[in-house]
């Protein structure tokens, strides 16, 4: 079987809303420009499932014509994200999201995206208009696209980027890119945790092969969770609608004994942490303190309903957000219903979005020549706790890597890659279908998804990551090596897809789990039950894992520019208290 | 309590092995809220990881329609279809089946 070839000068993987921007980024640079695309052109990856807000200071939203705030400035907004980061942010990188988000803003509203409302420092559109507006300026500018095609391996050679080893997923044959640049923008990898919130097809293969290619990924430990996520029935499994209910009306949080369990927090903290979207971190913190009691729900989370508030005014203030009660189109009714009549849902948190990622430099390049790397895939601006638009993060990365790729490419001669390189790719990525018995993938991976969900929450102690060690060391040595697919046809062979994404999903959960072992403080979204101060002192550090035989993780200190971050060392609470009450009041949910 | 079980009626074809077209019917638990989207990750989680049906990348959320199926006679998308009883899902075109229940949708 001779494999198919495919030759561009930049290769961007990965069809979410920092791909799309990339590729065209690319164009723009005049770079011939390919874009492969695991799941559906413009339908696949979280940004057509993101609600979605984009945020930009409150100056240069309303210069835009939009409501945002005159008195806000750029160095506001940029100090406030600093402080929703707790101070872990990468600033250069903070510095070029606060910079650009109005240039890329500028260019959505050119290309087509409608804004719904706006506030002080967001608009709110839809992610599926922002595809689409992406979409069509992609094709504008001459970018190729592949769909169903799932980027398996990087080929490096003398030392720089030489092509990309991809599947067609529907026929099952090999593919093998040739490109001078590679732009990594695959997403998150929430496929690691069950339940989730995100599409069936992030399970970060691009993280994982970056870092087979030499590349460092920094940080992994942050990992959001976001709060109020259905619980069930089954098919609304993992769904934000009840998170957007909660911000539009706070309701009422219970626990399982039925106690209302905010109010044991100082009242600001609880009033900051419910209304603003420090919530995911805050709540999804308290959340799991009622479990951790005893007091959860049957599901491990906790209830939400509207208490005290009239059913007319949650109408009026939730409502708009779902015309006829959809979400989507899921419908949300029977849902609706239940809290019309005062009853409550059970939700809780759910793995959301990753904060670390792979390591870029300013010119969101990688330590691997022609490796780029741009979106949530990367360890990006926000430091230890996303407050501040995610889709603003893909549109400023996305422009930047794509142009920068581009340039990159223009300029270099790299040496044709040689066959054998692929062919020890595909040999290694063929291993399932040649196998026979061996473990159920679809049960491994249940196994392991529940398991990290359990012990790699927003709540972590020394014993819980060691137990999920030991178990991800199990998975690795006894049923990695020997998954097989019950069918060895190639084509649409979801159980060999399943084997190959496990492998990167754990190599990502252990990653994760070292670096959250290694950091003995509590900061952001990271919160350690044996080290619950924040420690500046020994912990404004950057965790950095490279892959070297295993996985080493060490530190590096972070990139500061203007915002001097404080030192001691502060109970977790105290701190966040405090970053909430020194941010500036220009409003809004940012 | 024993849990209600329905019987899920599938059409199976795998061009490239030369087998089918046929059926397999599968019993499987039943509760409130269930999608036939649900009703296959169960199928292929616990009864028969050979079945193909559009999950590598589907949304979900009714937004990216490559589950789209017959359900029941009736086209629909699987992951929206709330599953009440006995189920027969089928593809929309057997003409372009890739395999069991996914058919090729032009694109590229
Ligand atoms: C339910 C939900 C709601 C959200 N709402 C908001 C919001 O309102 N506001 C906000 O700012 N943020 C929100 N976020 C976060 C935000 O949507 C994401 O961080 C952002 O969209 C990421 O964009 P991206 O392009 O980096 O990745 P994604 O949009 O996730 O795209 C990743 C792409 O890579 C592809 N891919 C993955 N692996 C491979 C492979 N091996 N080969 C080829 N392609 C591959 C995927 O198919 C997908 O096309 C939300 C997230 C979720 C899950």
């Amino acid at each position: 079987m001779t494999a198919t070839e495919i030759k561009t000068d930049v290769l961007v993987i990965g069809g979410g809303g920092a791909g799309f921007r990339a590729v065209i980024g690319a164009r723009e640079k005049g770079a011939e420009a390919l874009l492969l695309s695991k799941g559906p052109l413009g339908r696949c990856g979280a940004t057509p499932m993101a609600g979605a807000d984009y945020t930009v200071d409150g100056k240069s939203l309303r210069e835009l014509g939009f409501y945002g705030e005159p008195l806000d400035s750029q160095q506001t907004f940029f100090e406030d994200i600093v402080k929703q980061g707790f101070y872990l942010n990468n600033q250069k990188l903070l510095e070029q999201y606060v910079r650009t988000a109005p240039l890329r803003l500028k260019e959505f509203l050119d290309w087509g995206v409608v804004v719904a409302r706006s506030e002080e420092r967001a608009i709110y559109t839809t992610g599926i208009g922002m595809m689409d507006a992406l979409l069509g300026q992609a094709k504008k500018m001459g970018a190729r696209t592949l769909d169903d095609v799932m980027a398996l391996d990087l080929l490096v050679q003398d030392g720089q980027i030489a092509g990309v080893l991809g599947l067609d997923v529907k026929s099952g044959q090999f593919i093998r890119f040739r490109a001078k640049a590679v732009v990594v923008a695959t997403g998150g990898w929430h496929k690691a945790f069950w339940p989730n919130t995100g599409m069936r097809d992030l399970s970060g293969e691009g993280m994982a092969m970056a870092h087979r290619a030499g590349a460092e990924l920094g940080n992994m430990e942050f990992i959001t969770f976001c709060c109020n996520v259905l619980y069930g029935p089954p098919h609304v499994l993992g769904s934000i609608a009840s998170y957007i209910f909660s911000l539009r009306c706070a309701g009422e949080l219970t626990n399982g004994a039925g106690e209302r369990f905010l109010g044991q927090y100082d009242p600001n903290l609880a009033y900051i942490g419910t209304h603003m979207e420090w919530n995911k971190c805050f709540i999804s913190w308290a959340t799991l303190q009622e479990v951790r009691k005893g007091k959860g729900s049957p599901k491990g989370g906790v209830y939400y309903g509207r208490g005290p508030v009239p059913w007319s005014e949650w109408e009026r203030l939730v409502s708009p957000t779902f015309p006829n009660w959809k979400y989507k189109h899921i419908d949300l009714s029977a849902i609706v219903a239940r809290i019309r009549e005062g009853g409550t849902i059970e939700v809780g948190p759910a793995v959301e979005y990753f904060d670390g990622g792979i390591i870029i430099d300013e010119h969101f390049q990688t330590r691997v020549p022609g490796l780029f790397a741009a979106g949530e895939c990367t360890l990006g601006p926000f430091g230890a706790n996303r407050v501040c638009a995610a889709t603003t993060e893909m549109m400023v990365h996305g422009a930047e890597a794509g142009q920068n790729a581009g340039a990159y490419a223009l300029e270099q001669k790299t040496p044709a890659p040689d066959a054998a390189g692929f062919q020890e790719l595909e040999q290694m990525a063929s291993l399932p279908l040649t196998r026979t018995g061996g473990p159920a993938v679809a049960q491994v991976r249940r196994q392991v998804q529940e398991m990290a969900h359990r012990r790699l929450g927003p709540l972590r102690s020394e014993a819980e990551l060691n137990l999920l060690l030991d178990f991800l060391q199990d998975v690795k040595a006894n049923a990695l090596p020997r998954l097989a697919t019950a069918s060895k046809s190639r084509r649409y062979n979801k159980e060999w897809m399943d084997a190959l994404e496990l492998a990167n999903l754990t190599h990502l959960l252990e990653t994760a789990a070292l670096s959250a072992l290694a950091r003995t403080e509590s900061r952001g979204v990271h919160y350690r039950e044996d080290h619950p101060y924040t420690d500046n002192d020994q912990w404004l550090r950057e965790s950095v894992a490279r892959l070297n035989g295993g996985i080493q993780i060490s530190s590096r200190p972070i990139t500061v520019t203007s915002v001097t971050p404080p030192k001691g060392v502060k109970p977790y609470l105290e701190m966040l208290q405090e970053l909430m009450e020194g941010h500036s009041a220009v409003g809004g949910h940012h | 309590m024993s849990q209600k079980m329905i019987a899920v009626k599938v059409f199976r074809q795998d061009p490239e092995a030369g087998t089918g077209p046929s059926f397999d019917t599968f019993a499987v638990p039943w509760q409130p809220g269930l999608s036939a989207l649900d009703v296959l990750d169960y199928i292929y989680q616990n009864l028969d990881s050979t079945l193909a049906y559009y999950d590598h990348a589907g949304c979900a959320l009714g937004i990216c329609a490559r589950c789209t199926g017959k359900i029941n006679g009736k086209a629909g998308l699987l992951c929206q279809t709330l599953v009440e009883g006995d189920l027969v899902l089928e593809p929309t075109s057997a003409e372009r089946v890739v395999k069991d229940l996914v058919v090729d949708r032009g694109g590229k």
